[in-house]
């Protein structure tokens, strides 16, 4: 039986990973982007941004999976699965991210942009030479969090029919009916691909906290 | 060139000298014209009048809350005064002259004008992700554009200077309180500013560690070229440095003075109460 399973397993384990990298990569873009506007002195930016993750933090991942995949084509515009999967799972990372990314600028002591402006140091120095590099430390144990939420929340793109590792393993269990057998090594094979990602975060934790205690 | 004027106020202490006079003497580094800040209903600064000298030492001493340190942080452009205006050299700090008429001044005006000035700060507010010999030449490097090698002489030399060669490598959370405001004091000096502000440096530190952070200030101080403002509770450490103390009491300079007359003879009854409680420790 396995000898028969382990290729499909695979074949599912492939794109959830491809799905939990592509929307990990622009949500941390988006991250940036809509935590920077946040904090942006332009008011429409603020309100653009603030728009954005409230609507993505404000409903599920599920109901804007289906609007991107089920409700957009009415608009006329038709997405590829795989593209409609990583748009909604980096559009809600990338939502969740920014607040991360808003916090953390903001924990940065005042006193610290202070001595920079002392220094006479134009705004994108302080931000590049002082700010982000001590936001970035603190940023990472949030970031690493969200990137194992966004690989689990990749299980919902089966619904659209997306043949992930979770859509290979409901179409497995109901032709040979091993419930058991096939969700335990499902199970398995998220918490493997999960691994590399929080030892990865910590490693770069460890790299840039130098000087700290 | 700040000599003249140094040499007024130890010949005739007493008197307010003529602001025209003063002008011919030398020209001030810094002028504060008719300056007030308020936060909300509370008015910290009322109506400041107030010229340096270049070179000039001055110090301000006065209760907590009087709004000394406010004065240093306009003119570092940390904050921006309600109203009235700054100059330094000459140039408008806070505000810009377009077509005769004074507009806030942008940022790219502020960066041009604020490099003459530099500030050390009470709680030091080092780079803590950054080794002690990038503290100090990050700004050379990256604001006035040195190379990497340059940037890098012109630390490990201010920092010989203020006796922390041995610690470039170290991060800030390795030092004591002391080393950090040195380093302070070396990341402020090395972009060779021509007006310096002291705000409390010594304040936060642990009464043993105040010396060596004096020692370092008078030392910079006896080189004489660049202005200081230096707000302090140290009275003895005010009375060495200072050409002038202006004592500060609820936004307004009462009193000052060479730090001869300000101590021995003070004319008001604030200042009076001020230094008795200092001479009662």
């Amino acid at each position: 039986m396995w000898f028969d399973i382990l290729p499909s397993f695979w074949e599912g384990t492939k794109i959830t990973i491809e799905l939990t990298l592509f929307s990990a990569v622009i949500a941390f873009f988006l991250a940036f982007a809509a935590g920077f506007g946040r904090l942006s002195k332009f008011r429409a930016v603020r309100l653009l941004a603030a728009t954005y993750v409230e609507i993505f933090r404000g409903t599920s991942l599920f109901v804007q999976l289906f609007w991107i995949y089920f409700a957009l084509p009415l608009f006329g515009i038709m997405l590829p699965k795989m593209v409609a999967g990583v748009l909604a799972l980096s559009l809600n990372a990338g939502a969740y991210g920014s607040e991360i990314v808003r916090s953390t600028i903001i924990s940065v002591p005042k006193g610290q942009t202070e001595a920079a402006i002392a220094l006479n140091m134009t705004p994108w120095q302080r931000t590049r030479l002082v700010i982000l590099p001590q936001a970035l430390v603190m940023m990472l144990p949030a970031f690493g969090n969200l990137i194992i939420e966004l690989l689990k929340g990749t299980a919902l793109v089966s619904l659209i029919t997306l043949s992930d590792l979770t859509f290979v393993a409901t179409v497995l269990n109901s032709s040979i009916m091993r419930p058991t057998e096939i969700f335990s090594v499902l199970l398995i094979i998220y918490f493997v691909i999960s691994l590399p990602f929080t030892k990865g975060i910590q490693w770069i934790e460890h790299r840039l906290s130098a000087g700290r205690y | 060139m700040s000599v003249p004027l140094k040499l007024i106020y130890n010949e005739d202490p007493t008197k307010n000298i003529d602001c025209e006079v003063r002008k011919n003497i030398v020209r001030p580094i810094v002028t504060y014209n008719n300056i007030s800040k308020s936060y909300g209903d509370l008015q910290v600064l009322k109506n400041i009048d107030l010229e340096i000298a270049p070179g000039e030492k001055v110090a301000l001493i006065g209760p907590s809350g009087s709004g000394k340190t406010t004065l240093a942080r306009l003119l570092m452009t940390l904050e921006e005064p309600t109203s009235g205006t700054i100059e330094v050299e000459g140039e408008m700090l806070w505000h810009q002259r377009v077509n005769d008429k004074l507009i806030k001044a942008n940022e790219k005006h502020l960066h041009q004008v604020r490099g003459n000035i530099g500030m050390v700060f009470q709680h030091f507010n080092l780079f803590p992700h950054m080794t002690i010999l990038r503290n100090v030449m990050e700004a050379p490097r990256n604001v006035l554009g040195l190379s990497k090698e340059e940037a890098k002489e012109r630390a490990v030399k201010m920092l010989e200077q203020v006796g922390l060669s041995s610690k470039i490598d170290a991060y800030p959370a390795q030092l004591s309180g002391g080393q950090k405001q040195r380093v302070a004091i070396a990341r402020a000096l090395v972009m060779r500013p021509k007006v310096m502000l002291f705000d409390e440096p010594t304040s936060a530190l642990d009464p043993e560690l105040v010396g060596e952070v004096l020692e370092v200030i008078k030392a910079i101080a006896s080189e004489g070229e660049m202005a200081m403002l230096l707000i302090t509770h140290e009275m003895d450490f005010a009375k060495d440095v200072a050409d002038r103390i202006l004592f500060f009491d609820q936004g307004r300079i009462i009193e000052q003075g060479p730090p001869k007359k300000i101590f021995n003879n003070p004319e008001s009854e604030r200042l009076q109460t001020f230094l008795s409680r200092f001479n009662r420790h």
